[in-house]
């Protein structure tokens, strides 16, 4: 049915992606003019030294001459329009398994080709249909490079891509690219002339799984990536189903889910299955989502996991090469249908928070949790409190990937969200849905409890959701003012600079139906810095780098993160929104590998900073090395941050 | 006064009410001694006299519904379900015990998943409906119509909801006045909001606040104070499923 929707697409009109009334266009200037035009605030006093009150930030900004959120749609003329196919199944189960699995748009934002701009990898799932390579022309137009590169395949009779992800496993200097699958992976290494080679075999990365994210990081702070994958159902052959009972055991506390496996990477081309090991095997949930981040600012990363149909899972980092669960004491048991996991300093307190979203619709009132890290108590307990409700950010309906992104510069990160499940027919398949739920003694877990969806739609034509962070724990929504609430049936969000302006664009994903560039022409926006991390000791890609900035009285972090949120992985190019602050007083960068490093940037500017080396010009950041890495696993032992 | 679901002032209930005065008086039934338990603290013991005195007398309101106010504050939902369907079992035709079966799983609802929500409420109105089967009262037909109201629209259940609630009013006019019939025309009001009849709403609310009836009750007044999408918004806040339902018919003997 999933394909019905798809030719219905195909020959009908493709559906508006500007506001969903005749609400005035954004301005849309060309390029250059937009790469021209100056912040507004650069001259302007610094900000004041505390986080301002709701009411006082909005007044703020007007005062500072900081513009409304806009942006402008341009995937058809950007050349970055691509239309994803969900997968068919055949026989009796046909329906019911498309339908559980209509994920797998998503979109890989990184700089393969070290031209300083950064590219798209955008996926497909449908048997036989190829995944995306799009190159970044530099001008905000994109050139499809899949053919030469060789990284079209994937969608096999008996695999389906679900996600993707840019990271330099062997610490060459060129992006390599993992296509996440269910079944096994794709390790493509990137040969530094546009073309990759498929590597998967040589890897090690040959254990089967349903797999729905990845995410790349370095666990164990040796200087060489690992990866987290997050998988949906437990190990089983969609395609041959031996045993019909596969679907979750419980719609909202199910634990027969695939989990998450863990795999080190070991410097020399290959990974090694290390989640036992880790302390992660007894996750048993329906992962849809995995992220990193250092929660408790202790330098090492530790991990979420957003659950569907059930309890969200907190790992900490021992330092050690293992993980404790803290769930219970961190974050308490939900019974949600966790989609999504970002991660930023929202209040600017110094503590890094998170975003997962839920499902949040006519029929079901779950709620998102904007998880505020309430920090390390004094017996050493780190909590956290769900704000969804309290600021606004509660709901964003059939939620998927949301991206935290300072898109207007004011020193606030704003979050973007994408919704929707099915969008088709006019019948709902909700109350269809609700007789086999409440149909006594069903057993959820057996394909053939669940009825068919046909031709009906489920949490269809959503609008997007488009959070303006206001400070003090307010959020404004405004996808519409902004433009940005389409209606299609989103999934992925990749957020990037992708015309070097200062200003964060971002690609939204969307499942059997097609991608959305959307290009930020808010102005003026205020200052800003980007930063293109090296790391030489730490991994090389810098996953993990924590950057401190303290401008106009605020304190500014960020951490770089190797494909946080749902089916999408953004930029690992660190943006900092200033505000009017016309300087930084202070820019530490932490590497994974423990060094500290003051560095001095310049405003309204990309810089490079490579690990030891402060700042350093482009050329010498991004020449890639060869791929001898940071030294042999003995040498470079665990640093202690 | 919240909306909650409240017993009948039925005779029956009267002759029962004067019945548990004198129980408090030998102070030795397992129904105090569970009162004593959940006051020094011992649950297990509470639940466990009170299981045995409601078992003794299923059709004592107080027992049952104090014994189901025990439950929520140690939260043994499940103990308690499976305690009323043993109940039922033993006492097939015992009105108050299937719906206090119903509200039993009513009580766990705000505890659960969402998904686990929906099934909770469709296994309480199951059995609300034996009990209307078995004894159509005030309380039974007000409780089961409410019920319906929880329910999101798209699910069609407040038509239901209006049916019963109109029954359980009519009921009440051929009943002396007591304090909780007050809720039927809230919730009347509530159901017509719900099934796109916001005149009948009005009115229906506007009965209850006369003079002779409840001028001075809050819920009345919060409503016929709101229009449109504030109202309906505001009714919709009322029947979130995650705030809990406030099932104690404390109010029923209370009433006398």
């Amino acid at each position: 049915m999933a394909v019905a929707a798809g030719w219905l697409l195909l020959l009908a009109p493709l559906p508006s992606f500007g506001p969903a009334s005749a609400a005035p266009a954004a301005a849309s200037p060309s390029a250059a003019a937009a790469a021209a035009s100056p912040p507004a605030a650069a001259a302007a006093a610094p900000a004041g030294a505390s986080p301002p009150a709701t009411t006082a930030a909005t007044a703020a900004r007007a005062e500072k001459g900081i513009g409304p959120i806009r942006f402008e749609e341009i995937g058809a003329k950007a050349g970055a329009r691509l239309l994803h196919h969900t997968r068919r199944f055949s026989g009796k189960h046909a329906d019911v398994l498309a339908m559980f699995t209509s994920g797998g748009a998503a979109v890989a934002v990184g700089d393969y080709d070290n031209d300083g701009f950064d590219d798209l990898f955008v996926t497909d799932s449908e048997s036989g249909r190829g995944n995306h390579l799009l190159h970044n022309n530099g001008d905000m137009t994109f050139t499809e490079v899949t053919e030469k590169a060789g990284v079209a395949k994937g969608n096999d009779p008996g695999t389906i891509v679900s996600d993707a992800l840019w990271f330099d496993y062997d610490n060459d200097g060129r992006e390599d690219l993992l296509v996440a699958r269910f079944g096994t992976p794709l390790l493509y290494h990137n040969e530094g002339n546009g073309k990759f080679r498929d590597v998967t075999a040589a890897s090690g990365l040959n254990k089967f799984a349903n797999t729905i994210a990845v995410i790349a990081f370095d666990y164990d702070n040796d200087g060489y990536l690992d990866l987290l994958f997050g998988n949906y159902f437990k190990p089983v052959n969609l395609f041959d189903l031996k045993d019909p009972h596969v679907l979750p055991n419980n719609l909202d506390q199910a634990d027969n889910g695939g989990g998450v496996t863990l795999w080190r990477n070991m410097g020399n081309g290959t990974f090694v299955d290390v989640t036992e090991k880790a302390g992660l095997g007894r996750h048993t949930g329906w992962t849809l989502d995995v992220g990193h981040g250092d929660f408790n600012n202790d330098g090492w990363q530790d991990i979420y996991l957003a659950d569907d149909y059930g309890t969200d899972r907190l790992f900490l980092n021992n330092g050690n090469g293992t993980f404790r669960e803290v769930t219970e004491e961190a974050i308490g048991f939900d019974t949600k249908k966790g989609m999504n996991v970002d991660v930023a300093d929202y209040d600017r307190d110094g503590w890094l928070d998170i975003y997962v979203t839920n499902i949040t619709d006519e029929y079901m009132k779950e709620c998102n949790m904007l998880w505020h890290n309430n920090g390390v108590d004094a017996a050493g307990r780190l909590t956290f409190t769900d704000l969804s409700r309290e600021t606004g950010t509660c709901s964003t309906l059939w939620g998927w990937a949301a991206k935290w992104a300072d898109f207007d510069n004011d020193g606030w990160v704003d979050l973007v969200a994408a919704d929707g499940l099915r969008s088709a027919g006019p019948k709902n398949y909700i109350p269809v849905l609700l007789e086999m739920i409440i149909t006594p003694g069903i057993d959820f877990t057996d394909v053939n409890s669940w009825p068919d969806i046909g031709d009906m739609s489920w949490s269809g034509f959503q609008r997007k959701k488009l959070f303006r962070n206001l400070g003090s724990q307010a959020f404004k929504e405004m996808a519409h003012e902004a433009g940005v609430d389409n209606d299609l049936d989103g999934r992925g969000i990749g957020v990037a600079d992708f015309d070097n302006d200062g200003r964060l664009d971002y690609v939204q994903t969307n499942a059997n139906q097609p991608s959305l560039l959307y290009r930020n022409v808010t102005s003026p926006v205020g200052n800003w810095i980007e930063l293109k991390l090296v790391g030489t000791r730490s991994n090389r890609d810098a996953i993990g780098a924590r950057v401190t900035a303290k401008a106009g009285g605020a304190l500014l972090i960020r951490e770089v993160d190797g494909g946080n949120g749902y089916s999408s992985q953004s930029s690992k190019r660190v943006h900092i929104g200033l505000g009017t602050a016309a300087k930084i007083d202070s820019l530490e960068i932490r590497w994974p590998s423990g060094l500290r490093e003051q560095v001095t940037v310049p405003i309204n500017r990309i810089s490079y900073v490579k690990e030891g080396s402060g700042v350093v010009e482009k050329a010498e950041a991004l020449r890639p090395l060869p791929p001898a890495g940071p030294g042999t696993e003995k040498e470079r032992g665990a640093p202690s941050p | 006064m919240k909306r909650t679901a409240l017993g009948t002032a039925v005779a029956a209930w009267s002759l029962l009410a004067l019945g548990l005065g004198s129980m408090a008086a030998a102070a030795a039934s397992p129904f105090e001694d569970g009162v004593k338990a959940l006051a020094a603290g011992d649950a297990q013991g509470a639940l466990r006299q009170m299981e045995a005195a409601v078992a003794g007398e299923p059709e004592n309101v107080r027992y049952v519904s104090e014994y189901r106010q025990a439950v929520i504050k140690t939260g043994s939902y499940d103990r308690a379900i499976d305690f009323f369907e043993k109940l039922v079992k033993d006492h097939p035709e015992s009105a108050n015990a299937w719906l206090n079966y119903g509200y039993a799983y009513v009580d766990k609802i705000p505890a659960a998943g969402a998904i686990t929500q929906v099934i909770l409420a469709n296994n309480a109105l199951t059995r609300f409906s034996r009990s209307i089967e078995i004894k159509p009262t005030w309380l039974a037909l007000y409780t089961r119509g409410n019920s319906y109201l929880y329910w999101p629209k798209i699910f069609g259940r407040a038509p239901l909801g209006v049916a019963d609630l109109e029954r359980a009013l009519a009921m009440s006019k051929n009943e002396p006045k007591r304090v909780y019939h007050v809720h039927a025309y809230v919730a009347l009001g509530d159901a017509y909001v719900k099934t796109d009849q916001p005149e009948k709403a009005r009115a229906i609310w506007q009965e209850g606040a006369g003079a002779k009836l409840f001028p001075d009750e809050p819920q009345l007044k919060a409503r016929l104070a709101r229009q449109g999408e504030e109202l309906e918004s505001y009714i919709n806040d009322q029947l979130d499923p995650n705030k809990r339902v406030d099932t104690n018919l404390r109010e029923v003997w209370e009433a006398r």
